[in-house]
């Protein structure tokens, strides 16, 4: 879509047979200083929270990752999950394997279905809150491989699907991640966060690719990177997730693909933390394996 | 106690029965006004008789009516352009007195633009309201070899436009809806052509245009902000005629004639943009574009014929459509966006008495926008639009001289498409929810006098009965805290959902000072039951309308304004300055987080959140309208504001388009009778914008993150434009004439729009997130060559 509105600027200069586009100096007020929580827990794991910070739009952003991690993360936030009968402090750790690498985590919580867990946490003088509940789980029907739909001539890359039947009741919100075998941490699927506003009670597929990987710039777009190959075994994470939360995830989403596009709406984005931004989510997920074969 | 109340029935009894106090025998002279060239009727000439120096004007159909003693008068009749008629009157009877004007053989005045005919901007008692006569404009620098009608518009003081780029008039601190824009009575729901660079009145089709921006007369209703009547020409009714322009990107032709002389003649005006096939040439056949461009085209009809002196038909027709598509076959995706306005208008002239003229309208109107995408086997198709059924009833009665009543009454029937979505993947069809139409019906009953309660002081005092219903069929969807939809209500067809009946009060004073200078005020109220609101930075043609609803309450705005009036040098030099203050409640916007795709499968009016508004300014006028040198100066110093408890943690906010300081300057020179040379500038305080302040990271994606809305102002927009016309004097059939025009004479870069872009990745270390302007005309000369036979 992106290149549509700039082919539609474009159009429009070309035909008045002369133009201009230049970057320009903005002077913009001060942005407040806010908190960020990406925050989950899952059905039988321990939540995980990453704690960073906003920062000033046009502030040049450090070129090591080092800087960048220290600039952004927060280590010595005070995080805070309770039950309702439990409050646990979180722990800060560092994991380089599997994304978020870096946050804060328990050693005697995990998730379960049904519960409603608050989160609090206290950093740059800041007192953040927020809740979330574990919807229950809905299931997988079935799984398979699919040569690419858009490309007719596609011999080797592919689509995974998934199939599932929406429960009768509405309110249902899903969101769905991907990875291949090999990897460690699973990939969020853009675009599949998705609530039965339309489909209530009836069967609904879903395709994925490899999913987003996490610090990947989508600017251009890599048929290898985004499909699966013949042969590859995938696994899929089906995770139903509460309502202010498919807010978020679909607002997120929609200020990503608004980002450089001048004729897009302000897109704000929907944070279920109150007096920071970013989400806090319990994850009710469902599991299945394909392998990539025709 | 009781004779004040004797006094004030007596006083109404002669408000609503003037004849009453007319013992002496009267007689009424009545007529139409029309151009001796083209058999055309002119509305607003000023009629007079010298003796008392009373009189009216015509009204949109060029009647005109004087009820007066019997006895020995001098007929005057003038208007812009034509010369002044006089002509002896024996009164001993009614009689009926129809006029041709002469066009003056050397128009001396390039702009004519009247604050309410010359003579009159003193007399009359309306405020904020601008003529222009569009014949007599096409001197001033042409935009791509078309002067436009919206154009001139905004070079008025309390008349704004959005920069280069953008549909929509912006008056005394409204919205771009809150104009009600008429064509020959019929409503344009979507005045611009390629996003506000050209409107979609042909200025070879128009005859006249009417701006009310102050008080609003009774006999229009339904917006807030200001009405913008045009008027069709309706063809000569004298010799055929062939108008032509060619210019850069695009060419028009007008043909006109009578189809039986002085009974009965047609016009067709047709337009259309070349800039798809000006710019083939240059794709390459191999281009993975191919295909791709943009045009539009439109054609104005008009038809009438006079049955008798008493009765007269008019069918007009007006079609445009603006197409932009986009091909690439590399990635096979497709996009085809055709929007445009169809509208029918017939009406019927009918005199009851010399003293009654009635006009009824039958109207159709229709705006349409829509989007179809395909990529390989996926294709999708959003559609949106509005449909109008209209009928209209208008009389003008003149009882007395010193009175002009206009009463009557409409109907419309409204179908709104706020978003219909359809696709299909491989002819298999995707699921959309189903198709959303919100039908609605809306009426007013009107009555206003032009009153002249003494020599000095007159009054237009008007109350308008509006009255909005929204029916079935019709889904309501119910929705929970968190934004779920858990019920819905459904209406059957033809039911009640919401109604709205209210009542306006207009009203305007002048009081004449003496015979150069006047004070004027006016107080009026408005509803409006259609909206538009827009999500995005710019307006565009897919800013959807949509009605009032249970949920959405209609607009109520209140206007106060106040003015004084002062001609100088036996009139060649008129002064004014208006102040105003507004107030808007119910004013709409979408809620923080509303997605262009919300309103799909669902009710609109569930992404909605109300506010109020409040807009104050000042606007100074210096116009020199007589000799070699003419033109104007207009000046705002403006204010506009929003107040919404749902947006912006309930703070007021500047509106998108506040602007504190507007300022146009027009001027044209006619140095010989072959040249004749023009001049505009304009300068504008820039546009807000809302920019994100701050930038975030959830799951390694960069977010952007707003803070106070509309937070950003951008750079000052102004421009210099000139001018030369170049006339041969032939003594062949065919005239001709060149306009030589350069627009943005030391080509500023005014921004069309400003963007930011997030680029690159940590990663890799080039992360980095950056504004762009993008301006559109730098210095562009354009040459036109116009023809006439």
């Amino acid at each position: 879509m992106k290149s549509m509105y700039r082919f539609l600027v474009a159009v429009l200069l070309v035909s008045f047979f002369t133009s201009c586009e230049r970057e320009i100096e903005i002077e913009l007020p001060n942005a407040e200083n806010l908190l960020v929580v990406e925050g989950s827990i899952e059905t039988g794991q321990a939540p995980v929270v990453l704690v960073t910070r906003n920062r000033g739009f046009f502030k040049d952003f450090p070129t090591d990752l080092e800087s960048f991690i220290n600039e952004f993360v927060i280590q010595d936030a005070l995080v805070v999950v309770s039950d309702g009968a439990v409050n646990d402090t979180l722990i800060f750790t560092v994991n380089i394997l599997a994304y978020p690498y870096v946050y804060y985590t328990s050693t005697n919580m995990v998730g379960e279905v049904g519960k409603t867990y608050s989160l609090t946490i206290v950093a740059d003088g800041k007192t953040i809150r927020s809740h979330t509940t574990i919807p229950p789980a809905v299931s997988i029907d079935s799984t398979w491989f699919g040569l690419n739909p858009f490309d007719s001539s596609e011999d080797s890359l592919g689509v995974a699907y998934l199939q599932m039947q929406d429960p009768d009741s509405m309110g249902n919100a899903y969101r769905l991640f991907a990875k291949k075998y090999s990897e460690f941490s699973f990939n969020q699927v853009a675009g599949s966060e998705f609530n039965d506003d339309y489909v209530n009670g009836q069967k609904v597929i879903f395709f994925a690719g490899q999913g987003e990987k996490p610090f990947v710039s989508s600017d251009t777009f890599i048929p290898k990177e985004y499909f699966y190959n013949l042969g590859d075994t995938v696994i899929l994470k089906f995770c139903s997730i509460g309502a202010k939360e498919l807010k978020f995830f679909y607002t997120m989403d929609a200020a990503l693909n608004s980002n450089g596009n001048p004729f897009a709406a302000p897109t704000l984005v929907k944070s279920n933390i109150e007096g920071g931004l970013g989400v806090w989510c319990g994850y009710s997920p469902a599991f299945d394996t394909l392998i990539a074969i025709k | 106690m009781i004779s004040v109340l004797r006094n004030i029935i007596v006083l109404l009894l002669l408000l609503v029965f003037p004849n009453l106090i007319e013992a002496q025998t009267k007689h009424t002279l009545s007529g139409y006004v029309k151009d001796a060239a083209t058999g055309e009727f002119l509305p607003g000439a000023n009629v007079y008789l010298k003796e008392i120096m009373q009189g009216t004007s015509t009204n949109s159909y060029g009647f005109y009516s004087l009820t007066v003693p019997s006895g020995n008068y001098t007929l005057g009749v003038s208007f812009m352009g034509y010369t002044e008629y006089s002509a002896p009157v024996k009164l001993t009877s009614d009689l009926r007195f129809n006029v041709t004007l002469q066009p003056k053989v050397i128009e001396t005045k390039v702009v004519e633009i009247t604050e309410k005919r010359i003579e009159n901007n003193i007399k009359s008692t309306d405020m904020g309201r601008v003529e222009l006569s569009m014949d007599k404009m096409k001197k001033l620098p042409a935009f791509f070899g078309e002067v436009d009608l919206v154009k001139i518009v905004q070079l008025l003081p309390g008349v704004k436009n959005a920069g280069e780029g953008n549909t929509g008039l912006y008056v005394r601190g409204g919205g771009p809806d809150q104009n009600l824009v008429l064509l020959d009575e019929a409503v344009v729901y979507n005045a611009a052509h390629l996003l506000g660079f050209f409107s979609v009145f042909n200025s070879d089709a128009v005859k006249t245009v009417d701006l009310h921006k102050g008080g609003m007369p009774a006999q229009y209703g339904g917006r807030l902000a200001s009405v913008l009547d045009i008027s069709m020409k309706e063809g000569n009714s004298q010799k055929y005629k062939v108008d032509g322009g060619i210019g850069v990107i695009a060419s028009r032709l007008t043909v006109q004639g009578p189809i039986k002389k002085d009974t009965a003649s047609f016009i067709i005006s047709a337009r259309r943009t070349y800039i798809d096939a000006v710019t083939k040439p240059f794709i390459k056949s191999t281009s993975p574009t191919k295909g791709s461009g943009y045009y539009f085209y439109d054609l104005n009809t008009k038809i009438n014929y006079r049955i008798s002196d008493k009765d007269r038909l008019f069918l007009s027709g007006y079609f445009g459509r603006d197409v932009f598509e986009f091909k690439s076959t590399k990635s096979n995706f497709n996009i085809r966006i055709p929007w445009g306005n169809a509208m029918i208008s017939s009406r019927w002239n009918h005199l009851f008495s010399n003293k009654l003229f009635c006009n009824t309208s039958l109207i159709f109107s229709d705006y349409h926008f829509e989007s179809n995408i395909s990529q390989t086997a996926f294709n999708i198709k959003f559609a949106s639009g509005v449909r109008d059924y209209n009928a209209k009833l208008d009389f003008t009665w003149y009882p007395t001289i010193r009175h002009t009543v206009k009463f009557g009454a409409n109907y419309i029937f409204h179908r709104f498409s706020p978003n219909n979505t359809s696709g299909d993947i491989a002819g298999e069809e995707l699921n959309f929810g189903p198709k959303v139409y919100v039908f609605a019906h809306e009426a007013a009953l009107y009555a206003g006098d032009d009153f002249d309660i003494t020599d000095k002081l007159r009054v237009h005092g008007g109350l308008r009965a509006s009255w909005f219903a929204q029916v079935g069929p019709y889904t309501q969807y119910i929705k929970n805290e968190k934004d779920q939809k858990v019920d819905s209500v459904k209406y059957a067809a033809g039911d009640l959902i919401k109604q709205y009946p209210n009542v306006e009060p207009r009203l305007m004073m002048r009081y004449t000072v003496n015979k150069n200078a006047s004070i004027k005020a006016s107080f009026t109220q408005n509803y409006q039951y259609i909206h538009i609101t827009s999500l995005a930075n710019q307006s565009l043609p897919t800013d959807l309308w949509f009605p009032s609803t249970a949920r959405v309450k209609p607009q109520f705005g209140t206007q106060y304004s106040l003015g004084y009036y002062q001609n100088f040098k036996e009139n060649t030099w008129e002064t004014s300055i208006e102040t105003y203050y507004k107030t808007m409640k119910n004013q709409i916007e979408f809620k923080d987080g509303t997605l262009p795709s919300s309103g799909v499968g669902d009710n609109l009016d569930n992404y909605l959140t109300f506010g109020s508004g409040e807009a104050y300014g000042t606007e100074f006028f210096v116009k020199k309208a007589l000799g070699k040198t003419s033109g104007w100066v207009g000046y705002t110093l403006s204010w506009t504001k929003r107040t919404f408890p749902e947006l912006n943690d309930g703070k007021t906010y500047f509106a998108r388009y506040d602007r504190r300081h507007d300022l146009s300057v027009v001027i044209s020179h006619e140095l010989t009778s072959k040249w004749i040379f023009s001049a505009v500038f304009v300068y504008a305080s820039g546009n807000l914008l809302w920019l994100p302040t701050s930038v975030y990271f959830f799951e390694g994606k960069p977010v952007v993150n707003y803070g106070e809305r509309n937070n950003y102002r951008m750079p000052a927009y102004h421009r210099l434009d000139l001018s030369a016309t170049y006339t041969p004097v032939t003594t062949k059939k065919v005239k001709s004439s060149w306009n030589f025009s350069i627009y943005n004479v030391y080509s500023r870069l005014n921004p069309y729009f400003i963007y930011v872009e997030t680029t690159g990745s940590p990663l890799t270390g080039d992360l980095k997130n950056s504004a762009k302007k993008v301006s559109l005309f730098p210095i562009i000369p354009t040459v036109t060559y116009n023809f006439s036979f």
